[in-house]
């Protein structure tokens, strides 16, 4: 069971990421939510989303999800992701156990991005 | 003021670089409830400074669906009439998230400068390296030297350092909604740029209740088949506008929403990169964002293909000039290529049609006449910090829920007549 992201149909709205943030701070707030819309790229439009479990780091490309497990050696050639806090010190996602109705990132997005799977 | 807000106010002072800060107070709020009702407000009160008042609406960076929504209010040099920009991408939220509600810029400096707002301080920063640059490249300046991407800047480009009456005051490297030249309004004051990074945290007074309308909002928003269109072009047609689909879909790259706004009022075009490549691309400049239907509409009745619309308006862009008003010149002249259009613009002139002619801009009037009814509707979407488009196809964001939602989210009460009020007091 965990979230799963279709990075093609997001908007880069950002509905989750202050949902989530909401769940996480009882206010509203963006810098503790575990799902966050990447939006380093603008000129290039080019948009996915970033989700922290609690063994890894999920980033939903256009291109495919990719899946970085946390302690594991990452490609030096990468650029790291642009976020206020880095999405490493942040809490792992929790799938809203105990909100009624579940994930509020899934409750929140407007185009379907975001599922249970 | 305690919740939905940071509690501060602050007069800038451009001619003696002094900053003031003060409370927002809750009388205020509870007398003008928020956004361009309390940027009207600060404007009188500071009109002797010919003042640009930045501000945000009461709900904007809520939950509530369609809350992206900044406002630049200030006298436009066009018009003479106190006119209301909507800043919308993530340039509203940006701003409530900022440490500041509402700032009042009066003045002007004596040597080129930029306002940086981040966490609760304003800096009034020297501009010199900056003036003269594209909005471009003075937005990359500012990402890089501050280290952060996520800055949202206010720019104007060399149409409005020489304080054309074309002159738009852009976000990021895109085309607002200023059709009022607020650009000129900037370049006079020698104000180059506005940027922006907040990392605030607004209290909810009643949380779980707010949140719970806001879910219900959402879930209704999505079973409607008239808030499930994303983009430019299936917005245009939506507003009874042209319909674009057809001569932009084949390079369309992808929608982008502004904040929490569930149809994508944007659509970026791909003029030098394949529209179809999913891989982040290696090409610097692939396209542009389309954020405004009304040029659109003209370019393409001109006779210009989609790519050269798309090379047009990030010239337009570039150069802090108003893609509306170049778009209805250049049709006037008979221009189609980007080349000669972008060689008219160090001369270009107005009047032009295009200009707003009532105090809210008329990119969100596309397809529609600007009567009492439009005028309402944009009010609430102005001063509860809705986005003015977003907020026509959204039915279920009545008058009374948006005022519900307030006071389930301030402790306040607001009522009908306040409203009514306050919209009278923006419209006289």
């Amino acid at each position: 069971m965990g979230i799963q992201i279709d990075a093609l149909k997001c908007n880069a709205c950002m509905a989750c990421e202050l949902a989530c943030g909401y769940h996480r701070d009882d206010a509203f707030a963006l810098l503790s939510s575990c799902i966050v819309p990447y939006r380093g790229r603008e000129k290039k439009n080019y948009v996915g989303v970033i989700l922290k479990e609690e063994d890894s780091l999920v980033a939903a490309r256009p291109e495919g999800v990719e899946i970085n497990r946390i302690g594991e050696e990452q490609d030096p050639e990468k650029e790291a992701d642009a976020s206020a806090k880095p999405m490493l010190l942040r809490e792992s996602c929790d799938l809203c156990d105990e909100v009624d109705g579940g994930p509020l990132c899934i409750t929140f997005c407007p185009t379907g991005a975001i599922s249970m799977a | 003021m305690e919740y939905l807000a940071s509690d501060k106010i602050a007069i800038v002072d451009l001619n003696t670089r002094d900053i003031i800060e003060d409370e927002l107070d809750e009388d205020l709020v509870l007398d003008k409830i928020g956004g361009a009702g309390i940027t009207k407000h600060l404007y009188d009160q500071h009109s002797a400074g010919n003042p640009i008042v930045l501000g945000t609406g009461l709900l904007t960076g809520t939950l509530v669906p369609g809350a992206s929504l900044g406002i630049m209010t200030a006298k436009s040099p066009s018009t003479g009439k106190v006119s209301h920009v909507p800043l919308n991408l993530d340039a509203g939220m940006e701003l409530k998230y900022s440490g500041f509600d509402y700032i009042v810029i009066k003045g002007s400096a004596d040597k080129p400068v930029y306002l940086w707002i981040h966490d609760g301080i304003l800096d009034i920063n020297d501009a010199g390296d900056l003036w003269g640059k594209d909005t471009w490249a003075a937005t990359d300046h500012i990402r890089d030297e501050m280290g952060d991407d996520l800055i949202q800047v206010l720019c104007i480009g060399q149409a409005g350092e020489k304080a054309s009456d074309l002159a738009q005051i852009g976000i990021n490297y895109w085309q607002s909604a200023d059709r009022f030249g607020f650009g000129r309004l900037c370049g006079e004051k020698n104000l180059k740029l506005i940027a922006i990074r907040g990392m605030g945290l607004l209290e909810i007074s009643e949380p779980e209740a707010f949140v719970e309308d806001c879910a219900e909002l959402i879930a209704a928003i999505r079973s409607n088949n008239n808030t499930q269109k994303q983009g430019i072009a299936a917005v245009s047609a939506a507003l009874g506008e042209e319909d674009l689909s057809d001569w932009l879909s084949p390079l369309t790259h992808r929608h982008m929403a502004c904040f929490n706004t569930p149809v994508a009022t944007n659509t970026f075009l791909f003029t030098d990169e394949d529209p179809a490549l999913l891989e982040e691309t290696t090409v610097t400049e692939p396209g542009f964002l389309f954020t405004d239907i009304f040029p659109l509409v003209v370019l393409k009745k001109a006779g210009l293909s989609a790519k050269d619309a798309g090379l047009v308006l990030k010239a337009c862009a570039k150069y802090g000039i108003d893609g509306a008003a170049v778009a209805e010149l250049s049709a006037k002249s008979g221009l189609t290529s980007p080349e000669e259009i972008e060689k008219t613009f160090p001369d270009l002139k107005g009047p032009v049609e295009s200009t707003g002619k009532s105090v809210f801009s008329p990119w969100a009037a596309m397809g529609q006449d600007i009567n009492a009814n439009w005028e309402r509707r944009q009010a609430v979407a102005y001063i509860l910090g809705l986005h003015p488009i977003w907020l026509q196809m959204a039915t279920d964001l009545t008058e009374k829920k948006l005022l519900d939602l307030a006071g389930l989210g301030t402790e306040m009460e607001f009522t009908p007549d306040t409203l009514d009020e306050v919209i009278g007091d923006i419209l006289a």
